[in-house]
């Protein structure tokens, strides 16, 4: 008996001082002048054009990393070709590498300057790095793996009898894809994109780097929150924080609010 | 619809699962695939279906070379051994689904999924999914499923294989007076010579990518073609260095011609039948199968002498008379 409360004890005690304590402490710190003061410091022109760009990075990043993760995986899982392992590696990559090292490679490739394509851009007059598309490039690159891997075990699992009894039926590939297949791994998709929405909210090396920092131009969320504290303004840093973790909360519950009883049994 | 299947044969690498395999299916009728796993029989429904592409060959269903054209377009109903249910959806919606896709109006989708539900008897679950019934209401399910697009063929992949034995042999006997009701040509894969034997009107026996003998139940029991099929359609015991039914054995309890000594080292009682297992005079083992009233007239017992004496032809007899193979 007692070891099981041991057990529960290291688990608990594990989770609060690493994750309860910090948040409630950001909670708190955030609204130490009020909640005037916190929701002054959340709408300056800044910070709205902050939350605004972070936004725009999870509007492009997430359905554009779903629908490749899908068909990634769909290749990976139903197809047997050279370079099949080689394709599965590769998109854990983003995982294994440092986003500061993704960040400096974006600038190598698409720089104004010196980039290989970037100079290219340039002349067409599409600004890529210290801009928007830059910004996009990196989210996308850091949040890539997650739908894909998210969706390969229930691809597996799922199995093919069921396209395949759609085809005897008369189903298109098309018509089997959206009828069959999609629904059927649906909740892997969904979680695979809150992974990916959470990612792509709170990405700040990569974005550090190709964006150039121009307050109020090309600072995201977590570049706010952060040159707010190197400033001391502490309520702005963590109210900002606290919005951040707010958006993904709702996130998650509008994932679970969508999710019909039938898939929860 | 009739189907043909010409000169079919398919590789998964090395391994060859049909070898050269014609067949030919009646309109209307009731085909057994039978063999053991691996003989070939699935990749051959599958190959019908258009599932699978042959490497060689041609399949054609009602007189249409079909080999070219995908499993949509064919028009056939397949039966899963797992169900293939689509989980996300009820019952009616996985009926309707064949119909959906052609786009049928509503009201007539309605009017067919009813019929399908009450011709398995599925009606009043027409809102449950499929994790809410039980293996066989699912198998019926995917029946009726299969069955409602009205298909030119039916096809069931060892439909039974994932129930228990009752309701097996319930569903057996349901399928068999479901053809006689709807007529549709069906084809099922079995490993079960007794299913195969008790439904079809047709058996193929399959073993190694190739065709052992074609006929209906009681050719094959009587004449099988060879060792393989007349050990596979029932029990065989050995007599004289060859190959018998068990019950095509006399037992006697004296010496007479062609008759071999044996002694009896056991009597097995399994109600009606009764089973003696017997050593030859050469020390070989063999059995018998013969009935209580018999055993009780002999009065035989462990333990003693007899003579036994085939009372019918034997395989290599049988197999000279004509074979349809």
């Amino acid at each position: 008996m007692r070891s099981k409360y041991a057990l529960r004890f290291i688990a608990l005690g594990y989770l609060a001082l690493l994750l309860g304590i910090p948040v409630v402490l950001v909670f708190v710190n955030a609204f130490q002048d009020g909640i005037g003061a916190a929701w002054d410091a959340v709408t300056t022109p800044e910070a709205q054009h902050a939350f605004y760009l972070t936004l725009v990075m999870v509007a492009v990043a997430v359905p554009l990393n779903t629908i490749f993760g899908v068909v990634a995986a769909l290749v990976i899982v139903r197809q047997r070709f050279r370079g099949r392992a080689l394709l599965n590696a590769a998109i854990d990559l983003p995982f294994a590498v440092s986003p500061v090292v993704v960040g400096l490679s974006l600038v190598l490739v698409y720089g104004t300057r010196d980039g290989w394509v970037g100079s290219w851009f340039a002349e067409q007059g599409i600004r890529i790095i210290f801009s928007t598309p830059g910004m996009i490039l990196a989210t996308m690159f850091v949040s890539l793996p997650f739908v894909v891997r998210e969706t390969i075990p229930v691809l597996r699992e799922i199995g093919t009898e069921q396209e395949q009894a759609a085809a005897t039926l008369g189903a298109g590939p098309l018509q089997t894809f959206f009828r069959i297949t999609l629904p059927a791994i649906r909740w892997g998709v969904a979680y695979g994109v809150v992974l990916t929405t959470a990612r792509a909210l709170g990405e700040f090396g990569a974005v550090s780097i190709v964006s150039g920092r121009l307050s109020g131009q090309t600072e995201t969320a977590t570049l706010f929150v952060e040159s707010e504290f190197r400033r001391f303004n502490e309520v702005g840093a963590y109210a900002a924080a606290v919005v951040l973790a707010l958006i993904a909360l709702v996130t998650l519950l509008a994932m679970n609010v969508i999710k019909p009883k039938e898939a929860q049994t | 619809m009739s189907i043909v299947v010409d000169s079919v044969t398919k590789r998964f690498g090395d391994y060859t699962a049909l070898d050269d395999v014609s067949l030919e299916v009646r309109d209307g009728s009731l085909t057994a695939l039978l063999g053991p796993s691996g003989g070939g029989k699935s990749t051959l429904l599958r190959v019908i279906a258009g599932l699978e592409s042959p490497d060689s060959g041609t399949v054609s269903i009602g007189g249409e070379d079909a080999t070219m054209r995908p499993p949509q377009q064919r028009n056939v109903g397949f039966v899963f051994q797992h169900y293939a249910a689509f989980k996300h959806m009820t019952v009616a919606k996985n009926v309707a689904f064949g119909l959906t896709i052609r786009k049928r109006p509503k009201d007539e989708i309605e009017a067919r999924v009813d019929e399908l539900l009450r011709l398995v008897h599925l009606d009043g679950f027409a809102h449950r999914y499929p994790s809410q019934l039980s293996g066989g209401q699912r198998q019926r399910m995917a029946l009726a499923r299969a069955l409602a697009v009205q298909p030119r063929v039916l096809l069931l992949d060892e439909p039974f294989g994932a129930l228990d034995a009752t309701v097996r042999k319930e569903l057996r006997a349901w399928l068999r007076r479901l053809h006689d009701e709807v007529h549709v040509t069906t084809v099922f894969v079995t490993h079960d010579q007794e299913e195969a034997m008790e439904v079809a009107e047709q058996i193929v026996v399959l073993n190694h990518g190739k065709i052992e003998q074609m006929g209906s139940p009681k050719q094959l029991y009587e004449q099988p073609a060879n060792e393989f099929v007349m050990g596979f359609i029932g029990p065989i015991s050995e007599l004289s260095g060859r190959s018998i039914r068990p019950h095509e054995v006399d037992i006697l309890r004296e010496p007479s011609g062609g008759a071999e000594e044996a002694m009896i080292d056991r009597i097995v009682h399994l109600g009606f039948e009764v089973r003696v297992e017997l050593t030859l005079g050469d020390g070989e083992k063999t059995w018998v199968q013969t009935t209580k009233a018999q055993a009780e007239e002999l009065e035989l017992s462990e333990g003693e002498i007899v003579w036994l004496r085939p009372n019918a032809p034997t395989a290599d007899e049988a197999s000279d008379a004509p074979v349809p193979a």
